[in-house]
């Protein structure tokens, strides 16, 4: 490699796409809300302060104030860790059935993979809604429902990735190129498959977990979410819709929050994917 | 030649797509009239199931086309409607009713005694529940003496029997469209006598009603009689309060129902009408479960309710509009109502932690919640999140919570998902501390629905509070067949105080039935029985 | 006399080609009707699994009062519906009533679930299909302006598709009523009727969709720019707008039409909370409600209705496919 390569390779590597670090301080700042809220807010959230209702942005308080006098920037970070745990187990409850189910369908015998691949085009048909609403009323309103909701309507999109990807890898040339040289199926398998299937997961993961988040606050929004004085993003933004007209960030707020998470996590998706296909 | 094909298949598919899209559209352009000075266009909030039942919000869409036999002036007295007069037996066991002669539903049948016999038969075997509610365990028969002529017979004697009468529960309906529509029919578009018909109902979206030309049978309290002013009513499902209120400044609706309190005073010096109508019955309030803990015990129970500064709650949230209501049986509104009983407790905190702490509640846990014996002061509260408690209502719990936080009681708000709701779920003595609910009637009457105790063989799931006391009911029971209005008031006064003090309910507001009328339409007004809009009397005005 | 020979030699050819063709199309009608049956009998299962008392809750939202109900209450109820037959029997009914085309009667609205979806699907699907059919027109235009060009132009495509594509119809959709609708006050704000009424209610739907599909579309535009026939078409001397639209937007396009099948779910989806925010008739609302009321044959006949909606649909897109992409082989 001559001099001037090297530093072409470090100059693009250098010439760091502002999107993606946009995107890590984003994610970084939302895992600090996660975990340390009380550090970052300047009040508790359910501090009422019924005579500063209503209030639009101001120093004291940057996102304004709610119909009791709760300040909105303090309650979108103490939502931040329910909002965040809720898109995560949906969207590890998505992965994990896509893997398992979409395993299934790609590398069972004929009949377990038409079965699961018919189970897969079954859960596939409902609209994500009408899934989520049946699994509310059989679970109840609350954060685990939102969960596992979510997490079930969504993962048939995946299992249907992964078996597109299993399948893909099974008939790849390097397989063929293995069975040839007469290695052992389930070491092929091993070794070869399953790691290319699942490698470019993590990216889906990230992407997942955008998507989840924005599916999730959709439930809160028809009011089939988590509990008051919860501070879930959702809830918050459906709070907000009855003073759309005095205060309109008490509803713009909220949504513009979600809109910055799903874009970080897609962008930071979308970029390990690029990477890994280019390493590839 | 191959890609100019596929091009014009694409436009040609492109083109019987948007076609379609026209298609459906006109239709739905077809499914309601235009606008224009003959039709009043009216945002109302809730769509039901059906267009005449036992909910309110049937009710409010029935008032329109059916006639009931009674209606209710401003001063809680009946006026003739459908009856021109009526007596009453001296044991009070019999009501005599004239109808006006010469009235027929819009089928072309005549309303005579035979009919309103049969409609009193008709609610009680379930026709509608909740006039089935309010004649239970009082009325027993009706019978059609002449043409005009109609004898109701009680077991017991009920001092408001009348009054009763005037909510559209009990709107009359044609004897012969009952017998011989289908339920779906009847379900769809009841026919009644009144001064407008249902001509079509599109789901999810309006009701059209036309003007009765033939209409005679205007009640007293009206402002005119004969046909309706206008020819159409537009009576539109439009759920979110905002939709409703920018439709109402921009024009799109000539009057709204149920104004957001917090839009109040825009609306009011934007120069459109208001109408504000206290409901009365049973106000917006919140019972406790007297069954189990911890509000098996009185001192807890009243150490709850002065943990809450309830008037600044609802003042806040409210807006100046919604109305504090500290009485936790009655609303401000309801013939009978007892000042006294609403002022028993008023924001004393330090009151609530000596009841408390000589209750045994004396230590705190690291949250900062009061324990006993190792059990936490813990309160589930379900309460039903869309249907029957707003947003508002939901924004009071949450200080209601809030403020409980702060003298040591740990509040579970639960929102209840609708299925649920419907089908009990949380109604049972083991599933609520909590429970927040509000029921509209004429007087005080509804005490007995609320606080009639529960038995083997008459159990009341109305009992919210699980509150089975036989002086109570004995008090109320005498003041339903006291002798005079007086006397009646007397007696329920003496009932609300003694609620009050055994603190097994408390009131947060009073429900409000809230219009918004442009200034172009002028005539609207609010009927004294629920609230609900009249449109009879309404005209534009230019 | 060439005829014959030739017709000789193709024929049984032919007629192996059509009957492989006319298996698969067998094939695939039957896991049709599979995943139908499937989706039928989950939905089934899901009601009977949901707590609670199916005729309290009809009692209840007829009265409009929630608690307990007594049994003489409930029997008029029970006994109309048929709540007290065994499960299975229950189930076998609704199945014979599915195979005859019979949804069964609402227990709400004492109508065939026919006629109550009927009215209410051809507006959803009005509002899902003009969303989709926005969706294309958006995601064209922007694509075909903003794809390979010079450096600053593409990023700012892609960002906006990404943006576009996060974001979710409530926030999107409240955003669009409230400046265009009651700020600004250039469209109904009572769902109107007819294409003024429709179009924000669509633009939310078809905005998050674009971006959506402008993604994939756009990574095969720009490596179909680089293929050889389009340099080919630029050196007989085609316009640029001319290349983009006639060669290149069929080659790029593809993955947007097995997409479309998969958006027609996703966009009905969205179309439920975009008949909230607007205020518009459609299952979405039924849907809710008939959860809601535990009202069984309304339920099922629309999971079975979207389900059947959505197989269709799929078949659709494969023939599509196909056309599009022999279309591509052959030219």
């Amino acid at each position: 490699m001559t001099v001037i390569d090297a530093a072409r390779s470090v100059r693009s590597r250098s010439r760091l796409d502002p999107a993606l670090v946009a995107s890590i301080v984003a994610a970084l700042l939302f895992l600090a809300a996660a975990i340390v809220p009380g550090a970052l807010a300047p009040y508790p959230p359910t501090a009422l302060a019924l005579d500063g209702a209503l209030e639009g942005p101001s120093l004291a308080h940057p996102f304004g104030t709610d119909q009791i006098g709760r300040d909105l920037l303090s309650r979108v970070i103490f939502g931040t860790r329910e909002s965040l745990l809720i898109g995560f187990g949906a969207a590890g409850i998505a992965i994990v059935a896509a893997v398992v189910l979409g395993s299934l369908a790609a590398l069972g015998g004929r009949v377990v993979s038409a079965i699961v691949g018919r189970l897969i085009e079954v859960v596939f048909a409902f609209p994500i809604l009408l899934l989520a609403l049946l699994l509310v009323s059989i679970l109840g309103p609350s954060a685990w429902t939102q969960v596992v909701a979510v997490g079930v309507s969504t993962a048939p999109g995946y299992a249907r990735m992964v078996r597109g990807q299993i399948l893909s890898a099974k008939n790849a040339g390097y397989v063929e190129a293995a069975r040839a040289l007469g290695h052992e199926p389930w070491r092929i398998l091993r070794n070869h498959v399953l790691p290319n299937a699942i490698r470019p997961l993590v990216a889906v993961f990230a992407m997942a977990l955008g998507q989840s988040i924005v599916w999730a606050s959709g439930l809160s929004f028809l009011g089939l979410g988590v509990a008051p004085p919860s501070s879930e993003w959702g809830a918050l933004l459906d709070a907000g819709r009855a003073f759309i007209l005095q205060a309109p960030w008490l509803t713009f707020i909220p949504g513009l929050i979600i809109v910055v998470f799903a874009l970080a996590a897609t962008t930071i998706g979308t970029r390990i994917q690029r990477s890994l296909e280019k390493g590839e | 030649m191959t890609s100019l094909r596929a091009r014009r298949t694409l436009v040609a598919a492109a083109g019987a797509a948007m076609l379609s899209l026209l298609s459906g559209c006109a239709h739905a352009a077809a499914a309601g009239p235009a606008e224009d000075d003959d039709t009043i266009v009216y945002a109302h909030q809730q769509e039901p199931q059906c267009l005449f039942g036992g909910w309110i919000e049937q009710a409010y869409v029935s008032y329109q086309f059916l006639d009931n036999l009674f209606s209710l002036d401003a001063t809680g007295e009946a006026v003739p409607w459908l009856a021109e007069d009526w007596s009453r037996s001296d044991d009070g066991l019999t009501y005599t009713i004239e109808l006006k002669p010469g009235v027929s539903f819009t089928d072309g049948t005549p309303v005579d005694a035979e009919a309103v016999a049969y409609n009193f038969d008709y609610w009680v075997a379930g026709g509608n529940s909740t006039a089935q509610v309010w004649l239970g365990g009082y009325y027993e028969s009706a019978e059609a003496i002449d043409d005009v002529t109609v004898e109701i017979h009680l077991s017991r004697p009920y001092t408001r029997f009348i009054e009763n009468l005037t909510q559209s529960y009990f709107g009359i309906q044609s004897q012969h469209a009952l017998e011989t529509r289908t339920d779906e029919e009847n379900c769809r578009a009841p026919i009644g006598s009144g001064a407008f018909v249902v001509e079509e109902w599109n789901r999810g979206e309006n009701v059209i009603l036309t003007r009765n030309d033939d209409y005679t049978s205007a009640p007293a309290n009206a402002q005119h009689d004969g046909p309706a002013y206008v020819k159409r009513i537009d009576w539109r499902f439009i759920p979110e309060g905002i939709t409703r209120v920018s439709a109402l400044k921009a024009g799109e609706a000539d009057a709204i129902y149920d104004i957001p309190a917090v839009e109040w005073a825009d609306i009011d010096e934007g120069g459109y009408e208001l109408h504000k109508y206290v409901t009365p019955g049973r106000p917006q309030q919140i019972s406790f479960n007297t069954t189990r803990a911890p509000f098996d015990e009185e001192d807890v129970r009243r150490a709850f309710i002065l943990s809450l500064d309830r008037e600044k709650i609802v003042g806040a949230v409210g807006y100046g509009v919604i109305p504090y209501e500290g009485n936790g049986a009655i609303s401000r509104a309801t013939p009978g109502y007892d000042e006294e009983a609403a002022e028993r407790y008023t924001f004393d905190p330090d009151e609530a932690n000596a009841l408390l702490d000589a209750a045994g509640w004396d230590e705190r846990d690291e949250q900062g919640y009061r324990i006993r014996d190792g059990k936490r002061l813990e309160a589930v509260f379900p309460y039903d999140a869309g249907t029957i408690i707003n947003a508002d209502g939901a924004s009071m719990f949450q200080a209601v919570q809030e403020q409980a936080r702060e003298t040591g009681f740990k509040v579970d708000l639960i929102p209840v998902a609708a299925s649920d709701t419907w089908s009990g779920a949380y109604s049972t003595p083991d599933s609520y501390d909590l429970k927040a609910g509000y029921w509209t009637s004429v007087n005080a009457g509804i005490l007995y629905i609320n606080w009639r105790q529960s038995t083997e063989d008459d159990p009341n799931y109305a009992n919210s509070a699980f509150y089975d006391d036989p002086e109570l009911e004995a008090l109320i029971e005498q003041a339903n067949s006291a002798a005079d209005t007086d006397e009646q008031n007397a007696l329920y006064g003496e009932a609300q105080r003694y609620i009050a003090d055994h603190a097994t309910s408390f009131g947060l507001y009073d429900r409000l039935s809230t219009l918004g009328v442009s200034p172009r339409l002028t005539g609207v007004w609010q009927e004294h029985a629920q609230g609900g809009p009249t449109f009879y009397d309404a005209h534009f005005v230019d | 006399m060439t005829l014959t020979s030739s017709t000789e030699t193709t024929a049984p050819a032919g007629i192996a080609r059509a009957a492989r063709g006319g298996r698969r199309l067998v094939l695939r009608l039957v896991g049709a009707v599979v995943v139908l049956w499937g989706a039928a009998t989950a939905a089934f299962l899901a009601q009977i699994a949901l707590p609670g008392d199916r005729a309290t809750a009809i009692f209840n939202i007829r009265a409009g009062q929630a608690q307990e109900r007594t049994p003489e209450e409930l029997a008029p109820i029970v006994d109309a519906f048929g709540l007290a037959d065994p499960v299975f029997l229950q189930y076998l009914h609704y199945i014979g009533g599915l195979l005859r085309g019979d949804l069964g009667t609402s227990y709400q609205q004492f109508r065939p679930v026919w006629d109550l979806i009927g009215e209410q699907l051809a507006a959803t699907l009005t509002l899902t299909l003009a969303g989709i059919a926005l969706s294309w027109i958006l995601m064209v235009g922007w694509v075909t302006l903003t794809a390979g060009r010079g450096g600053r132009f593409r990023n700012v495509g892609a960002a906006v598709d990404t943006v576009a594509a996060a974001l979710p119809p409530y926030w999107l959709g409240i955003l669009l009523l409230l400046v265009f609708a009651l700020w600004l006050g250039w469209f109904p704000v009572m769902g109107g009727s007819g294409l003024v009424g429709i179009l924000l209610p669509a633009l939310t739907l078809a905005i998050p969709l674009a971006g959506f599909m402008g993604q994939s579309v756009r990574a095969e535009y720009e490596r179909t720019l680089d293929q050889p026939f389009v340099l080919s078409a630029r050196m007989r001397g085609m316009g640029d707008l001319s290349v983009r639209l006639r060669h290149v937007l069929r080659h790029a396009s593809l993955p947007a039409v097995t997409l479309t099948g998969w958006a027609l779910g996703a966009t009905i989806s969205g179309a439920v909370i975009v008949e909230q925010i607007y205020s518009r008739p459609g299952i979405g609302k039924t849907l809710v409600s008939a959860v809601g009321a535990q009202d069984l044959p309304v339920v099922t006949g629309v999971v079975v209705l979207v389900a059947a909606l959505y197989v269709v649909a799929n078949l659709l897109v494969d023939i599509a496919y196909t056309l599009i992409d022999s279309r591509l082989k052959t030219s």
